[in-house]
């Protein structure tokens, strides 16, 4: 299943939004690179619209407690409900538990259209 | 949407929460009440000191007010977003914003206002404009002859069917807040407890809000030993506690260390006559949220292990973060559990709940 689900200019970098690839709702998020990813609208804890969530950071693993180092700007998905932290450029994988993660599109370009495929 | 997702079965849900602000009780003060709020922009002590603990604060990202109130603050969209969508049948108001009146520790009188404001507005703006939703009584518990009073007032209210208590650092079972108790059971109130905003930790705050939600269980469980150990249900055999906002599985190895002490400690508390196992299961419940991810399997280990199939009670906390969906919060559980948990177990709890509909 494909589809053009918006011009690349509808989406600014640091953003995201909802659309749709068929009957699927979908989360597209757009990184502060430019780049684009496609995730299942739907958190996998507790089927929360994803698109509704923050784009944000995340606070870094440490060994030093009361240490805080915010790394990832733009590139976190927090669900709007429990906030788990989905890392959008490595597969929508949990930070806490990287076998669980959301599921994913391919995100292609047609000239300016953002072309949004199941995986095969 | 609505119709797509609408829950099968009757659902009661136990912990809804409207936001009542400051703007909202205002036409429900006398002065000098309101004019302290007014002049001074008094409000309530309240110093939650960690930044964020959802996405967007305390509440879900997506249950804002559209027009920029905040999340519970309007009975539409309340309707739009959780009643109608899921479909409720009974939905159970628990009052939220700023911490309880009965947390505050000092300044009781504005307390009492406070509560009797809360009272009016609740039963105006959100019992008599839709049949699914139900109340709490709040009250000043600080001052049990005020509570008593504010009780005997709005407590006969068809729709009013719990008093409601903080769960911060006053453990309830103490003898001088019977008169509560006693007034509950007249006029058939459940005691529900939930804790608020102040600290619940032993009177502080942990240094992280992940410690503070990880040991609610261990603040739920002081108050119902502080219950069942003060006589609270020997005294007043109709009582009924709802414990709300702490989960369900701390509860089968609460009742088992509590039976154990009473076997060897009874004879401190011996106006206390059954197990304390017995005792949780004819007179406690206790809510789903917030639910931990468990298998069908695990889930129905727990409700073995408690002896009771009634103990558990579904609630969702909208609009909180840590709401719990009633599609997704459980696993399958079967008809009859589910039924139970859902609907049954809160109706039998709550007697002014409406009955159960032939056709369910």
């Amino acid at each position: 299943m494909k589809e053009v689900v918006c011009k690349k200019e509808d989406l600014s970098p640091g953003n995201i939004m909802s659309a749709n690839v068929g009957p699927i709702p979908i989360v597209l998020c757009r990184t502060p690179d430019g780049e684009f990813y496609a995730y299942t609208n739907k958190c996998i804890h507790q089927g929360a619209p994803m698109s509704e969530g923050v784009l944000c950071g995340a606070s870094a693993p440490t060994d030093t407690p009361g240490e805080y180092r915010y790394e990832k700007e733009g590139e976190i998905l927090r669900c709007p409900w429990h906030g788990m932290e989905f890392d959008i450029k490595n597969e929508g994988r949990m930070l806490v538990d990287s076998n669980r993660k959301l599921g994913n599109f391919n995100v292609s370009f047609d000239g300016n259209d953002v072309v949004v495929s199941t995986k095969k | 949407m609505a119709a797509s997702k609408q829950q099968k079965r009757p659902i009661i849900d136990m912990d809804i929460h409207e936001r009542a602000t400051y703007n909202d009780l205002l036409p429900y003060l006398d002065n000098p009440w309101k004019r302290y709020i007014t002049d001074s922009n008094w409000v309530q002590e309240k110093h939650l000191p960690y930044p964020i603990p959802g996405a967007a604060g305390l509440d879900r990202a997506d249950a804002k007010v559209p027009d920029g109130r905040p999340a519970g603050n309007d009975l539409s969209f309340m309707q739009q977003q959780l009643l109608d969508d899921v479909g409720h049948e009974a939905g159970i108001l628990t009052g939220a914003g700023d911490p309880s009146p009965s947390s505050m520790n000092g300044w009781y009188e504005m307390a009492v206002a406070l509560a009797t404001a809360y009272n009016d507005w609740v039963i105006e703006n959100w019992l008599e404009k839709d049949d699914r939703l139900y109340g709490s009584v709040h009250v000043a518990a600080q001052n049990p002859e005020s509570a008593v009073r504010e009780i005997e007032r709005v407590g006969s209210h068809p729709k009013m069917v719990q008093v409601l208590l903080p769960i911060d650092n006053r453990p309830w079972g103490d003898p001088y807040y019977h008169p509560i108790f006693e007034a509950a059971e007249r006029y058939n109130l459940v005691i529900g407890m939930h804790h608020q905003e102040p600290p619940n930790y032993f009177g502080n705050f942990p240094r992280y809000f992940v410690e503070w939600h990880s040991v609610m269980p261990n603040t739920h469980m002081i108050q119902i030993s502080s219950m069942i150990f003060n006589g609270v249900f020997e005294k007043y055999p109709n009582l009924k506690l709802a414990m709300i906002e702490a989960g369900f599985t701390y509860i089968p190895a609460f009742i088992r260390k509590m039976d154990q002490q009473y076997k060897e400690l009874r004879h401190e508390v011996p106006w206390v006559k059954r197990m304390p196992s017995d005792i949780v299961k004819d007179h406690v419940r206790v809510t789903t949220q917030p639910v931990d991810e468990l298998t069908r399997d695990e889930f129905l280990k727990f409700i073995d292990l408690m002896g009771s199939d009634e103990i558990v009670c579904f609630s969702t906390d909208y609009p909180h973060w840590d709401y719990d969906s009633p599609f997704r919060a459980l696993p399958p559980l079967g008809e009859e559990l589910e039924k139970k948990i859902f609907a049954e177990n809160a109706r039998k709890l709550y007697p002014k709940l409406p009955e159960r509909k032939a056709t369910q």
